[in-house]
Order: structure tokens, then C-alpha cells, then sequence
């Protein structure tokens, strides 16, 4: 969906920059959070979507930052892909999701932005699907 | 065996726990730093003024209740505000838990009468249950779930189940206190090393951290 360039080579070495700038908050957060659920109704998206689990706002940053962190950052393209799909497609960055636990989910997702965004990927408007 | 873990075994648990939670802490004041709260300002001279806000709140307390996860999630809240509670106090007033201290120290916190200890045991017991029930069966939990939370879930209430059995005697007594003084000490020591590292985040990130969240004043630090 949103790949500017065709490039199918991943720069791994770019991802861990990102991760090891913001190592402690994320690695924080990863381990912090309880995976409670209790984020789910705080989030628009979540209700609008029928309460689909992906679209709670922890599921949607453990499987994004969370995933890039676990792997180090190896990721393919398609990875990437899907990664961008959560990030964009899945949140606004709206800032309203409340976790108990204070953890900065919206820091989290804005993180696996920057992330996609070093490797060109971007959310393009111009290539969105209307629903029907 | 049973004096290795009715001793030392103790120590170096409660050592772990204590170290290991300031470690944390030190650990995250080294990694932040000090910062002005963001604050918008009244801009000087400019357009004409507007209408001041109103004073009183915008919506109701009821109506704040009922959008808080309180009022979308009200029997978890219930059950997570009694689990926690009963979690943290429960041990300090178990008896069997302050003659030992009184043995080692001379000194001990007072305890509650063995009866009501152990229906306090028992209602963590049914948080962990109720915790268990929401894992395999609300998809939402469900998705966000692997063995590491099972894991976690059980390390936090081995406690209190193995305490159960000791304190009624059901299966072999010897054994079951081996097992229940191992599940204490396992799980003062994975509080500072797994999730359960909560503990001293929760208020860290709601009171510490500038944040959306931030209870009080907002905060006063970021990390690094
Ligand atoms: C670390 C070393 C620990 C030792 C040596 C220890 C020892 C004991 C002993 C001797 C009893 C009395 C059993 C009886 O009445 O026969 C007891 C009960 C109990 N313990 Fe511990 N304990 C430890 C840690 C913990 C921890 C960390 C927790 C919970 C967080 C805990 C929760 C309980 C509870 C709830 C009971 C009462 C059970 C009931 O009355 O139903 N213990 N413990
Ligand atoms: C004393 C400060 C603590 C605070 C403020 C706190 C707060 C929280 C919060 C907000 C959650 C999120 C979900 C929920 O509400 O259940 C949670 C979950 C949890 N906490 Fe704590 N906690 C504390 C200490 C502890 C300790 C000492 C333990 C156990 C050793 C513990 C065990 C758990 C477990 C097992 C969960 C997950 C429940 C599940 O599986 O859904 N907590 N805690
Ligand atoms: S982000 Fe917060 S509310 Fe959401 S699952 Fe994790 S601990 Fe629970
Ligand atoms: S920031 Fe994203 S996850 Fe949080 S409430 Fe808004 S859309 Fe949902």
C-alpha cells in the first residue's frame, strides 16, 4: 500500500538507530504493559470496528514496535508492509487511548512511524481504497 | 532443604525484590531527565476576548465515571482494585508469616485472626481465577496473550494457593510449605525482572512522566 520506492532491501542497520535512540521507554513499555485489554474502549477505532481485537491499542503497538524490537529490527519488506498498515491504517495518532498503567501507546506508534518512514515506507493517500 | 529455603533462601529473595526494585528506579532517573511542564499561555493584546469557559466541569462526575474504564470495564475494576489490595496487604497480617519474623527479628507487623487471612486468601485466588477466565475467553485478551502471561499469572498467585493448602493442611504439609515459601520467593524476585516490574512503573508513569495520563500536577520528567 504505501511503498515509495521499489527497493526490496531492508536497512536493518537504520531500524536499530531508531530502537536504540528510544531503548529505554520502549523496552518499558514492552515489559510494562499487562496486557490487560483495558486500553480496548478508549479507542474509536476499536469501537467503530466492532471491537476487532486488532484494533485495540495495545495489540497495535506490541505488533508493531513490539515486533520490530523483538526481531532487532530484521524485518522484510513485507514486515514492513504490514507494520505500516497498523500504524497508519489502524491509528490516527488521536492520543486518546488510556492505559491504567501509563504507558504512551500514541509514543509507540509514532515510533514505528519513524521507523517505516527510514525505510522509505509512507502512508500515501493518493493509493487508498474507498470502501465501498 | 527445609531450612535452606526457610532461611537464607528468604534472605536473598527479599534482597532480590528490594535491590532489584531500586535498581529500577535508579535506572529510570538516570535514563530521564528533568523538564518544564508543557504549558499553553494566555496570549497578551490580540482579538477581542472571547467567552470565558465555564467554570464548573463540562461534564458531570456520573458522566465522567461512566466514560472512564470504570464504567466500560466495571467488574474488572472491581476485581483488579480487590486482587491488588488483598495481594499486597494479605502477607503482611498472615500469622504464620509473623512468627517468623518474630523469630527472626523480635519484632513482627500485627496479624489478623487465621480465619479471615485465609478467606482474603481466598478472594485473591478468585481474582486469579477471574484473571485466567478473561485470558482464554474475551478475544480481546486473548489476542495480546502468550504462556508468559499464564506464567506471570501463576507466579503471582502460587502464593496464595500453595498458603491455602498449607494453612488447611490439605496434601502433604511439609511439602506444601516447602512449595508455598518457593512460590514466595520465586515471586519477590520476578517482580522487578518481568511484568510484574508494574509495580514501581505504575506510579513512575502516572506520576513521574509527562504524560496524557499523568495524575496531579503532569509530571515533571521525560525520558532521555
Ligand atoms: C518468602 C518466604 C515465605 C515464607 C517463609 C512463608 C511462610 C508461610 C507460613 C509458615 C505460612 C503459614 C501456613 C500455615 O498456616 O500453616 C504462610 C501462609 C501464607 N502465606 Fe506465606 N510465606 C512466604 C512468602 C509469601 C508470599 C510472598 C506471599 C504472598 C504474596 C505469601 C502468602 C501467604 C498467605 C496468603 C498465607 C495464608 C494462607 C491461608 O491462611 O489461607 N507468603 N506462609
Ligand atoms: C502495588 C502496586 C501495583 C499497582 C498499582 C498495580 C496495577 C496494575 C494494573 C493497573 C494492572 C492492569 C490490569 C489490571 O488492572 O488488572 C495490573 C495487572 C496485574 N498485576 Fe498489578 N499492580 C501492582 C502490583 C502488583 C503486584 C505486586 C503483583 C504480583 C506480584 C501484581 C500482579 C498483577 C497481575 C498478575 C496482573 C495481570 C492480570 C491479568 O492477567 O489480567 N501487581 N496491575
Ligand atoms: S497498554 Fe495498558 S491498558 Fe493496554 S493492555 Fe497494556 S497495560 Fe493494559
Ligand atoms: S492514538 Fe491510535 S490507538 Fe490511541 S486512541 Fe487514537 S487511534 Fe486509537
Amino acid at each position: 500500500m504505501s511503498s515509495a520506492n521499489n527497493d526490496t532491501t531492508v536497512d536493518t542497520e537504520a531500524i536499530r538507530e531508531v530502537l536504540d535512540a528510544n531503548r529505554a521507554k520502549m523496552k518499558t513499555a514492552l515489559r510494562v504493559c499487562a496486557h490487560c485489554s483495558l486500553c480496548a474502549e478508549s479507542c474509536f477505532l476499536f469501537h467503530v470496528h466492532d471491537g476487532d481485537p486488532r484494533y485495540m491499542p495495545s495489540h497495535k503497538f506490541i505488533n508493531s514496535i513490539g515486533r520490530l524490537y523483538k526481531k532487532k529490527g530484521r524485518v522484510d519488506r513485507e514486515g514492513l508492509e504490514e507494520i505500516s498498515e497498523i500504524v497508519w491504517r489502524r491509528c490516527v495518532l488521536c492520543t486518546r487511548c488510556y492505559c491504567p498503567l501509563g504507558i504512551d501507546i500514541p509514543e509507540m506508534i509514532a515510533l514505528a512511524r519513524n521507523i517505516c518512514r527510514s525505510q522509505d515506507v509512507y502512508f500515501q493517500w493518493d493509493q487508498l481504497e474507498q470502501p465501498a | 532443604m527445609y531450612d535452606l529455603v526457610r532461611g537464607p533462601f528468604v534472605w536473598v529473595a527479599f534482597i532480590v525484590f528490594i535491590v532489584g526494585t531500586v535498581y529500577q528506579v535508579v535506572r529510570f532517573y538516570a535514563l530521564s531527565r528533568e523538564t518544564s511542564p508543557f504549558r499553553l499561555t494566555k496570549p497578551t493584546g490580540g482579538p477581542p476576548k472571547t467567552e470565558a469557559p465555564p467554570a464548573e466541569p463540562v461534564l458531570t462526575f456520573g458522566q465522567r465515571m461512566r466514560l472512564s474504564i470504570a464504567g466500560t470495564s466495571p467488574v474488572m475494576i472491581t476485581v483488579t482494585t480487590v486482587f491488588h489490595v488483598l495481594l499486597v496487604l494479605t502477607p503482611i497480617f498472615v500469622l504464620g508469616h509473623n512468627v517468623l519474623w518474630d523469630l527472626a527479628w523480635g519484632v513482627s507487623p500485627p496479624s489478623l485472626s487465621e480465619a479471615f487471612t485465609d478467606v482474603l486468601t481466598l478472594i485473591v485466588i478468585a481474582g486469579g481465577v477471574y484473571f485466567l477466565g478473561r485470558r482464554l475467553f474475551m478475544a480481546r485478551v486473548r489476542a495480546i496473550t502468550s504462556a508468559y502471561d499464564y506464567a506471570i499469572l501463576a507466579i503471582a498467585t502460587a502464593p496464595f494457593i500453595t498458603g491455602f493448602l498449607a494453612y488447611r493442611h490439605i496434601f502433604d504439609y511439609d511439602t506444601v510449605i516447602i512449595l508455598h515459601m518457593l512460590a514466595g520467593e520465586i515471586m519477590l524476585i520476578a517482580i522487578p525482572f518481568t511484568k510484574l516490574v508494574h509495580m514501581p512503573f505504575f506510579f513512575i508513569n502516572r506520576f513521574l512522566l509527562v504524560h496524557e495520563n499523568t495524575f496531579g500536577a503532569g509530571g515533571t520528567r521525560i525520558w532521555r
